[in-house]
């Protein structure tokens, strides 16, 4: 028989190689690897911002809603200032920089507000933001990433070839007739979401690990979509599966596991070229 | 008609002039060769009139209009290293791009009729039955014919095409002219070329514009194309010579070929 949290785990790590498996090939072709460097920051700063919110108002769900807030809000900052002419490295180092900022103040904050209030309920969200623990996922916490997750998996798939286009020749894009600022737009705000979804699950150390190097893998394997993308997915899908079942056994973090197992892939074909 | 009109027109980027009172039309149907060295305010100039920037004074028409509303009449070629070729998109897909945009904001999959016009263009390019190859692994010159075909799908009234020569092997270059060629005689699309090799592309250009940071002279090739002018262009080295009937216009990077030989 089957742990109930374990089954929880296996298939929110479904969900999560789903949803990453697609939007990897998409990151590293765009190249937004440095984005989700900025989606870090800006989860913490959202995940300490909502945890003050949680202590104050007793309720701690604000954590993931400030959390996913905080992140669109940036993600589509860094799209305006790109749209506004600056590159994609300034528009991310600039905003990312001030969340860091931001970030640094709210544990100041956090801490003054947890002098006075009863903190235990968020031990368990504070380690899953910073490590990921997929055997903390609750049944209510499934629920939002699978319709979460359903709902961002049918919007990247209806718009891939309008992302691929936006990666290839935004000018001609543009020139064509393409609203390249709402593709922009709605490209990183699935991003963000994305993100903030499965963060808990994936941990923020190594959500840019486990964002980018699926693709990045897949890329090197083949330049045909079609194999990218089913590459990207078996890859994604097989290191959270077996790290699931790997930390089960060894009581480490899964999202350390994964990690470590893309990078040996990536690593090893790497070695191989 | 006058396809493309400027009247005292100056190209500012954050309030200073890139390109400064610059005067000139062309006709439809005609071709304007756009010369100058780096720096020269070509790309500049492109831009404007795709409204890709928007910046400038004076006035500037196309075809009668505001450029930003003859955009669906504009057909912008940019330089094929300008592109993110780690995308994988087959050259079909590529072309299809240059269609997909005049209608709706999802575009999952391609329609059937937009396919089949993308494989027409790539007929007309020279390179049919290759539309299912991946984008990157054509040659320099084969991408340029690909984002050629890309902007004749879109039914364009005008081509904007920057340096559409630039990093091409002569023979390269010879392939791509013969293509613009094609498209001029066939189709009488109107088209401005910016290029810093103007030799193979003579026998197209009915107007030679050459530039830095100001007009510096527009005209009929045969007019515009003395010593004088590209010496006042290009620094002392530069010269025109007259071989076979034919202008050569030697400005330190071209190359004399297919035509009879080398110069002096």
């Amino acid at each position: 028989m089957i742990p109930e949290y374990l089954l929880r785990a296996f298939l929110a790590s479904i969900m999560v190689s789903v949803l990453l498996g697609m939007l990897s090939p998409l990151i590293n072709t765009k190249g937004l690897a440095f984005l989700t460097h900025a989606l870090f920051h800006s989860l913490l700063f959202g995940a300490v911002l909502g945890m003050i919110l949680a202590l104050i108002f007793e309720n701690l769900s604000l954590v993931m809603l400030t959390a996913l807030f905080v992140t669109l809000v940036v993600v589509l900052l860094i799209a305006y200032l790109e749209k506004r002419g600056f590159s994609p490295d300034s528009a991310v180092g600039i905003v990312a920089s001030f969340a860091a900022g931001l970030t640094v103040l709210g544990f100041g904050v956090l801490y003054n507000v947890m002098a006075g209030r009863p903190y235990f309920p968020l031990s368990e969200d504070i380690v899953s933001y910073l490590t990921g623990d997929i055997f903390l996922i609750t049944l209510s916490n499934l629920e939002a990433l699978s319709i979460g997750g359903a709902v961002l998996f049918f919007i990247i798939l209806v718009l891939y070839r309008d992302f691929l286009y936006l990666s290839f020749d935004p000018d001609g894009m543009e020139s064509y007739g393409g609203n390249t600022t709402a593709y922009l737009m709605i490209l990183y705000t699935i991003v963000g979401a994305i993100g903030a979804l499965i963060v808990q699950t994936v941990g923020l150390i190594t959500l840019q690990v486990v964002a980018v190097l699926p693709g990045a893998i897949a890329l090197m394997v083949s330049s045909d979509l079609r194999k990218v993308l089913g590459m990207s997915l078996l890859v994604t899908l097989g290191v959270q599966l077996s790290s699931v079942a790997l930390a089960y056994f060894t009581n480490i973090p899964p999202s350390g596991l994964a990690t470590i197992m893309l990078g040996l892939i990536y690593g090893t074909l790497l070695l191989r070229r | 008609m006058e396809a493309i009109t400027a009247e005292n027109l100056t190209i500012l980027y954050n309030g200073k002039p890139a390109l400064g009172g610059v005067s000139f039309s062309i006709e439809k149907g005609e071709t304007l060769l756009l010369l100058g060295p780096n720096g020269a305010g070509k790309t500049s100039l492109l831009k404007t009139v795709s409204c890709f920037h928007r910046e400038y004074t004076g006035k500037l028409e196309v075809f009668g209009k505001n450029p930003c509303e003859a955009r669906e009449f504009i057909g912008y070629v940019p330089q094929s290293h300008s592109l993110n070729e780690r995308v994988p998109l087959t050259a079909l897909e590529v072309v299809a791009m240059g269609a997909v945009y005049r209608r709706g904001f999802v575009h999952f999959k391609i329609p059937p009729e937009t396919m089949r016009r993308a494989e027409e263009a790539l007929e007309f390019v020279g390179l049919d039955g290759l539309g299912e190859r991946l984008f990157s692994q054509f040659s320099g010159g084969q991408k340029q014919k690909i984002l050629l075909a890309r902007a004749l799908i879109s039914d364009p009234k005008l081509l904007l095409l920057d340096e559409p020569l630039s990093s091409l092997d002569p023979s390269a270059r010879a392939e791509v002219a013969r293509i613009l060629s094609k498209i001029k005689s066939r189709k009488g699309l109107t088209m401005v070329i910016t290029t810093h090799d103007i030799n193979p592309l003579l026998d197209i250009g009915d107007r030679v514009m050459l530039i830095n940071r100001r007009l510096i002279a527009f005209g009929k090739p045969e007019d515009v194309l003395t010593d004088d002018v590209v010496k006042s262009v290009y620094g002392p080295l530069a010269r025109v010579i007259p071989v076979g009937g034919k202008l050569f216009c030697i400005t330190g990077d071209v190359h004399l070929y297919r035509h009879g030989g080398g110069g002096k």
